[in-house]
């Protein structure tokens, strides 16, 4: 065990923002913290590294209470990157990551060979080496954020502290830092303590996730345990929004009501709820069996779902009660869902629908339509796209208002 | 190839290293000459004008062409020349000091209220004394009064820097210590006799006329271990350019820290302004100056190449003061700010990334 806190309480003078906190953090352990802005993720995190006083409890650091290390023997142990930017006036990256070498250096801080190798291997491991003899001052967020983790492995540490390290980056640079120290803790079997903000990444990246709200700490444990729909929605009160641990990441909820009927399955249907959703409309689908994917997206997005058991026929139940559904609906789109034994019963509830002089908005090609529906694929009303198609469900809701 | 690439990244920057410590070596031998040519013209140039000859003889213990002229050299012109370039010296390392610690590049050794500090007892003895009937104020007294005032602030600043967490409020404590002092100076200024207001004035804009072998001593005895102190902060100096908070996560104890770089920048600048009173500008503009001309902010070399820069503007400056206007003196603060000005705002153009 590097790091352990037993019965920690930690916050500013008297004020206490987190209490009763028991983290072990293993050798090799990816550890983060989630939770919303001013949760006292930061203030933990401060504590743990000794930059604030506990108010309560104790923070052990290879077994010592950290109170009676100094701050020497715990650069030697620990290292951290944290939010605050930093202008170091002119400074190299490779001077910067040097400073990581600081607690091993002499009186005079001159670095030897071996420093200068370890510096430049910390740079190298961060891929930031061909950005060694820039000037901080004229790199990108993710490049100095790469240079801040950069020196913090020069320090050598058996754990790295990290607040926020991904706030401020773009895609490419979130992931490649959280690449980074998942290697770190794979490879060096450094120990990682991170706050976050990426719950997706959280759940693809991390070993253990704690959860903190509202002066508590929610859960505590691997995050495919801890993070799931209701958890998520607690910990962020998000009620416009859902958290899918099938997708493994963030699902904008629909907020309109239902007057939409999509016919979908196979991951057809996915990339269409989100850009109906987007748009305002409220999603009724079906019919579709439990294990497909648009079945979980469906529900994530927050529309209504027909669905009925895997790996068999629709039943006459689920069927009837999409006809019934359907029969409320402005428009039904044929989502261009692949066609196989189990689920031809949704051709006939299409076909069903044209019959009942419903419009029908499909994405297949007029051909491949022509061939499944007949007769019916000359009512229905072909898009090629999703902006196109968008543009005419749009147009078209205008003019039934 | 991948491994070429990365063995061709490392050898790219162990020869820009190597690079860069010619270029410092070469900044540094620049500012060592701009040094001794400056004190040889501050000594041979003047009211009398010495020939070279005769000034380099006398300095190296023989005897020039006329006695007159050792007798300029050693009791006037080598102790005044030697207290601009120990003074530029000084207040150069109390600039970079407190701008590293700061973190703030328009900060000067001044920031904490020492100038205020000394000049409000100087205030109190030029002006003061008139009121309690005295005449005449020896310059070891105004000396005396001045190195009392700065430290006395130099005090509060301490005592300050314990009780704040972060040092932007320590910053702002010392620039409203400064305002109130002012504010103090002024009453006195308000009561005083106009003839004692212009001494007083011209005291406050600094000058090295008078010097004597006695300050150079003083200056020598307090200000080189000083200096030497400031240079073994280095390293701390250093981590600090992070800041605090990453100092503190590297080792560096914090509180001593604070202590040692307001005790050592406000010593430095009580010394100076003890003896050439409040010179402006030498302790903001040097550390710029050595810092763009060597390209680094690493204060293991910008400790000497503030101090040799102090010392070469310094002296550059009082050159100027005692020549420009001969034989109308000015206050070496409007020389050193008029010269030293333009030379960082020439260097900051030429620069694109942010110091």
């Amino acid at each position: 065990m590097i790091l352990n806190t037993k019965n920690l309480r930690v916050g500013y003078g008297k004020k206490t923002v987190v209490a009763d906190i028991n983290i072990e953090a293993m050798k090799g352990q990816f550890i983060c913290l989630l939770g919303p802005n001013g949760s006292g993720k930061s203030t933990i995190l401060k504590t743990i590294v000794h930059m604030l006083a506990p108010l309560g409890g104790g923070v052990y650091l290879n077994g010592q209470n950290i109170s009676s290390l100094s701050n020497l023997e715990i650069a030697k142990t620990t290292a951290v990157v944290l939010t605050e930017s930093i202008s170091p006036g002119l400074m190299t990256a490779y001077d910067i990551v040097m400073l990581g070498r600081h607690p091993y250096t002499g009186f005079t801080g001159k670095p030897t060979v071996e420093d200068t190798q370890k510096a430049l291997d910390a740079l190298k491991m961060v891929h930031a080496d061909n950005i060694a003899l820039r000037y901080f001052g004229e790199l990108s967020d993710g490049e100095k954020q790469k240079t801040m983790l950069a020196r913090a492995l020069a320090q050598e540490p058996q754990l790295i502290v990290l607040d926020e390290p991904t706030s401020h980056l773009d895609a490419r640079h979130r992931i490649e830092v959280m690449l980074i120290l998942r290697q770190l803790t794979q490879k060096k079997k450094v120990t990682v303590i991170a706050s976050l903000h990426d719950i997706d990444l959280v759940m693809k990246a991390c070993d253990i996730a704690i959860l903190v709200k509202d002066e508590n700490i929610l859960a505590y444990g691997a995050p495919e345990d801890v993070l799931d729909e209701k958890s998520m929605a607690r910990l962020y009160d998000m009620d416009k929004a859902v958290f899918s641990s099938y997708l493994g990441g963030v699902e904008l909820r629909s907020n309109g009501y239902g007057n939409v009927f999509v016919v979908a399955g196979a991951g057809s249907g996915a990339r269409l709820y989100r850009a109906l959703v987007k748009h305002g409309f409220g999603i009724i689908t079906g019919v579709l069996p439990e294990n497909d994917i648009d079945f979980h997206i469906a529900r994530a997005v927050g529309a209504t779902v027909v669905s009925d058991k895997p790996y068999a026929d629709i039943s006459p139940d689920a069927y009837a009660q999409a006809q019934s559904l359907m029969s409320n609906v402005k428009f039904v789109i044929d989502a261009g869902f692949p066609i196989a034994f189990s689920n031809r019963q949704n051709i006939d509830l299409l076909r069903y629908a044209s019959e009942k002089g419903k419009s029908i908005y499909t994405l297949r090609d007029p051909d491949e339509a022509a061939k499944i529906y007949g007769d019916d694929a000359g009512r229905f009303v072909y898009c090629q796209n999703l902006r196109q198609f968008l543009d005419v469900l749009l147009k078209a809701e205008n003019l039934i208002e | 190839m991948a491994k070429e690439i990365v063995a061709s990244e490392t050898n790219a920057t162990i020869g820009f290293l190597k690079r860069r410590w010619k270029r410092f070596a070469l900044v540094m031998t620049l500012f060592a000459i701009g040094v001794f040519v400056f004190l040889v013209l501050n000594i041979a140039l003047g009211s009398v004008n010495i020939p070279l000859s005769d000034t380099v003889k006398s300095i190296f213990g023989g005897h020039s062409s006329q006695s007159t002229f050792d007798s300029i050299i050693w009791q006037i012109r080598l102790p005044r020349a030697f207290g601009a370039l120990l003074s530029g010296a000084a207040l150069a390392v109390a600039g970079l000091l407190l701008q590293v610690f700061f973190r703030n590049p328009i900060v000067d050794p001044f920031i904490l209220g020492v100038s205020s500090g000394a000049t409000f007892m100087v205030a109190i003895a030029m002006l003061g004394t008139y009121l309690l009937g005295a005449t005449v104020v020896s310059s070891l007294t105004l000396s005396m009064a001045s190195f009392l005032g700065a430290v006395l602030v130099m005090l509060v600043a301490l005592a300050v820097a314990v009780r704040v967490r972060d040092i932007i409020t320590l910053l702002v404590i010392g620039l409203m210590t400064g305002y109130v002092v002012s504010a103090l100076s002024s009453f006195l200024i308000a009561f005083a006799q106009s003839e004692n207001i212009h001494r007083f004035v011209i005291w406050t804009m600094g000058s090295f006329s008078g010097f004597r072998w006695d300050h150079v001593q003083w200056l020598t005895i307090a200000g080189i271990p000083l200096m030497a102190g400031s240079y073994l902060m280095s390293k701390q100096l250093n981590a600090f350019l992070l800041g605090e908070n990453y100092a503190r996560s590297m080792g560096v104890n914090v509180k001593i820290f604070r202590y040692l770089i307001i005790f050592l920048s406000c010593t430095l600048t009580a010394i100076v302004t003890a003896f050439a009173g409040p010179v402006a500008f030498i302790g903001l503009a040097v550390p710029h100056l050595a810092r763009l001309s060597l390209g680094t902010s690493d204060s293991r070399v910008l400790i000497p190449a503030s101090i040799l820069g102090g010392a070469m503007l310094t002296s550059l400056c009082d050159l100027l003061a005692r020549m420009l206007f001969a034989p109308v003196e000015l206050p070496v603060s409007a020389t050193t700010a008029i010269f030293g000005a333009p030379m960082v705002i020439f260097f900051l153009i030429r620069r694109k990334t942010t110091i």
